[in-house]
């Protein structure tokens, strides 16, 4: 042990005796590690703004539509549409689903008076905006009554009353939505973009107004959504969903669903693996920089073999054992990489603090990539340190003290 | 009386290198006795197998054929391990060019040896080294880095080196081959003053007056033993300094 311990000393020795060079060999390291850890991080930080995207979709949010399968590459609907009749057997039924909403999506055209607009326009229910936990910055939701009724009443994100309303109030004016003219009744709170869409990019109406007049001859709603009681009974209202509707299809105990309930969960564990392996392929690309930079320390340790013969020669002469050069060499390459891992966690942390601070963009630092830079350096250093090491402790003591 | 302990002895003791067809007899059947406390000085022209023979004798390397024992261990059947340990335990080398650490301190540079020792009788490795230093007169330079000494207190350094574990054998391969004459007397008087205290020494050299402080000298030629004679008349610091003075007055009747 304390051999161990005196060999560690001549190796720090030797990374000392040559500090500017030591440096420049742990470079590679240092970037490596830093980009792995940035890049894991920003996966990270890109999951976890989509997730909180998804959660901002609504409360205990889900979603039924018509089974869509894929067929040659092509969106197929099977069976029949998602309409009125499920919609009222579910809002009268369904005990674990109490808010409920029909969902009728159209891109449309909206005109204001100082702009234009192509947008996705979305008739809906009043529960709608407690489903989707939207809420207003002025004017007000249109009620149960206008949804009754049919008022031309709409409700805008800000992407929209930007364009359409630059600099102005919009509450009680006029657009057009494909030529049908509808009064503004509430403008709603920014929900931030990035990610995925655009989530301010949207005007609701109420869906008996989008169904009669911008509709056309579809059948059906394009989805219903509904909220669960609970996030306990997410589970639940699926499956009394799915019965009900089950029943009202009047599908037999062995065929499957004609239609598909996705929950707020299910959406978060697919987007989660998309995102989960697109950081592991960003960590896997920068992980090569890290090789690279295993390989500079191979080169670097290759050509201080070569100028340490006549060293190597006398501590073979005196006594040391091939072990004994070998542990030396190893322990130097491996401090080089542990210490350009060291560094590369500073700097990969440091570079989150950066990108945060110029753009906004949080990058939570993952303590997992900091284990994984920082083990994979250790990697490279006795991996990439070995065939050196190994050059050194084989080294003929006769030749090598007669090395010129 | 008892008979004195033989440090080295070889018998029959050859070395053939080997390379691609050709082999090249370096050493034949070189029989030769080293007692304890004697101090021996090794000459030949270059090519007559002096290095080969302070190789084996080293244990850097391994007769082709014949016995070599090192203080009665036969060297002939170790392996790898176990010829690095005797080195370390048994031997102290010099080098021609030192082969100090550079940017080292004298101390470190000394403690090297006491690294490696595996039979952990040396935990106060910092102590020895600085009597060590001391033996050579250097315990004023005992922080120095080798960068910082003359080349005659480098090799100091590296004979304090040699002697800190205290070997049975102090091997010198041209130990003042680099220095300048004065220097060379300087260590080769320090090589008698080290053999008075009973350290056996052998030492390659091909100039005549540093052989000449040894007590025998044994001349090679051709990988075989020419010569192995006492030397009568030893050489001194004192004489060799005046005979620098007015070399053509320089006895040579010590061969």
């Amino acid at each position: 042990m304390r051999r161990l311990l005196k060999i560690f000393k001549v190796s720090f020795r030797s990374i000392n005796k040559n500090r500017t060079r030591s440096l420049l060999t742990v470079l590679g390291i240092i970037i490596g590690v830093a980009a792995v850890i940035m890049t894991i991080s920003a996966g990270e930080g890109a999951t976890m703004q989509v997730q909180n995207q998804i959660s901002g979709l609504g409360t205990n949010l889900l979603m039924i539509q018509t089974k869509i399968e894929h067929k040659a590459g092509i969106n197929v609907r099977m069976g029949r549409p998602i309409d009125k009749k499920d919609f009222e057997i579910l809002q009268k039924n369904a005990v674990w689903m109490p808010k409920i909403s029909p969902m009728l999506a159209i891109g449309a055209q909206a005109i204001g008076p100082s702009g234009y607009k192509s947008t996705m326009v979305y008739g809906v229910a009043f529960d709608y905006f407690y489903i989707s936990s939207r809420e207003l910055q002025s004017g007000s939701f249109f009620t149960e009554d206008d949804v009754k009724s049919a008022k031309k009443y709409c409700v805008i994100g800000e992407t929209i009353r930007e364009e359409l309303f630059p600099g102005e109030d919009p509450i009680g004016k006029q657009i057009r939505i494909n030529k049908i003219p509808f009064t503004v009744v509430g403008l709603l709170k920014e929900e931030g973009s990035g990610g995925m869409q655009d989530m301010d990019d949207i005007i609701l109406a109420p869906y008996t107004t989008i169904r009669n007049r911008l509709y056309g001859r579809q059948r059906g709603y394009t989805m219903i959504v509904g909220s669960a009681l609970s996030e306990d009974h997410i589970v639940d209202a699926e499956q009394e969903a799915t019965e009900l509707l089950r029943e009202s299809h009047r599908i037999k105990e062995t065929d499957d669903d004609d239609f598909e309930i996705m929950t707020q969960i299910e959406l978060q564990e697919i987007t989660s693996n998309i995102t989960g392996i697109l950081t592991i392929l960003m960590g896997a690309i920068a992980s090569i920089s890290l090789i690279v930079g295993g390989i500079g320390i191979m080169n670097i340790m290759l050509v201080s073999v070569t100028e340490r013969t006549r060293e190597i020669g006398t501590r073979l002469a005196i006594g040391a054992r091939q072990s004994d050069i070998l542990t030396q060499f190893l322990i130097e390459a491996i401090v080089l990489s542990l210490s350009g891992g060291v560094l590369g966690v500073a700097l990969g942390v440091l570079g989150n603090q950066i990108i945060y601070k110029a753009t906004g963009f949080f990058i939570p630092t993952a303590i997992y990539s900091i284990m994984i830079g920082f083990g994979f350096s250790a990697l490279v250093g006795v991996a990439f340190g070995y065939f050196p090491a190994r050059k050194a402790a084989k080294l003929n003591p006769i030749d090598a003290l007669r090395y010129e | 009386m008892m008979p004195p302990r033989k440090v080295v002895e070889t018998n029959k003791l050859s070395r053939v290198f080997k390379n691609g067809e050709i082999a090249v007899r370096a050493l034949t059947d070189i029989d030769m006795v080293v007692n304890e406390g004697d101090f021996v000085a090794i000459m030949g022209a270059s090519g007559s197998g002096k290095s080969t023979l302070l190789h084996i004798v080293g244990c850097l390397d391994r007769p082709t054929s014949g016995v070599y024992k090192l203080d009665n261990v036969l060297v002939n059947d170790l392996d790898k391990n176990q010829l690095a340990d005797i080195r370390n335990q048994k031997i102290g080398f010099i080098f021609q060019s030192y082969n100090l650490l550079s940017r080292t301190t004298a101390l470190e540079n000394v403690e090297l040896p006491l690294i490696y020792n595996r039979t952990g009788q040396f935990s106060n490795s910092k102590e020895l080294a600085i009597k060590a230093l001391g033996q050579v007169g250097l315990s004023d330079r005992i922080y120095h880095k080798t960068n910082e000494l003359s080349g005659g207190e480098q090799q100091r350094v590296a004979i304090a080196r040699a002697l800190v574990n205290n070997p049975t054998l102090i091997l010198a391969d041209e130990p003042t081959g680099n220095l300048d004459s004065k220097s060379s007397f300087d260590i080769a008087d320090l090589f008698v003053q080290l053999n008075n205290e009973g350290k056996t020494i052998v030492m390659i050299t091909h100039e005549l007056e540093i052989a000449q402080f040894a007590k025998r000298m044994i001349f090679l030629r051709d990988g075989s033993i020419l010569t192995d004679k006492p030397i009568e008349k030893r050489n001194t610091k004192e004489r060799a300094l005046r005979a620098l003075e007015k070399p053509y007055e320089f006895e040579n009747d010590g061969v």
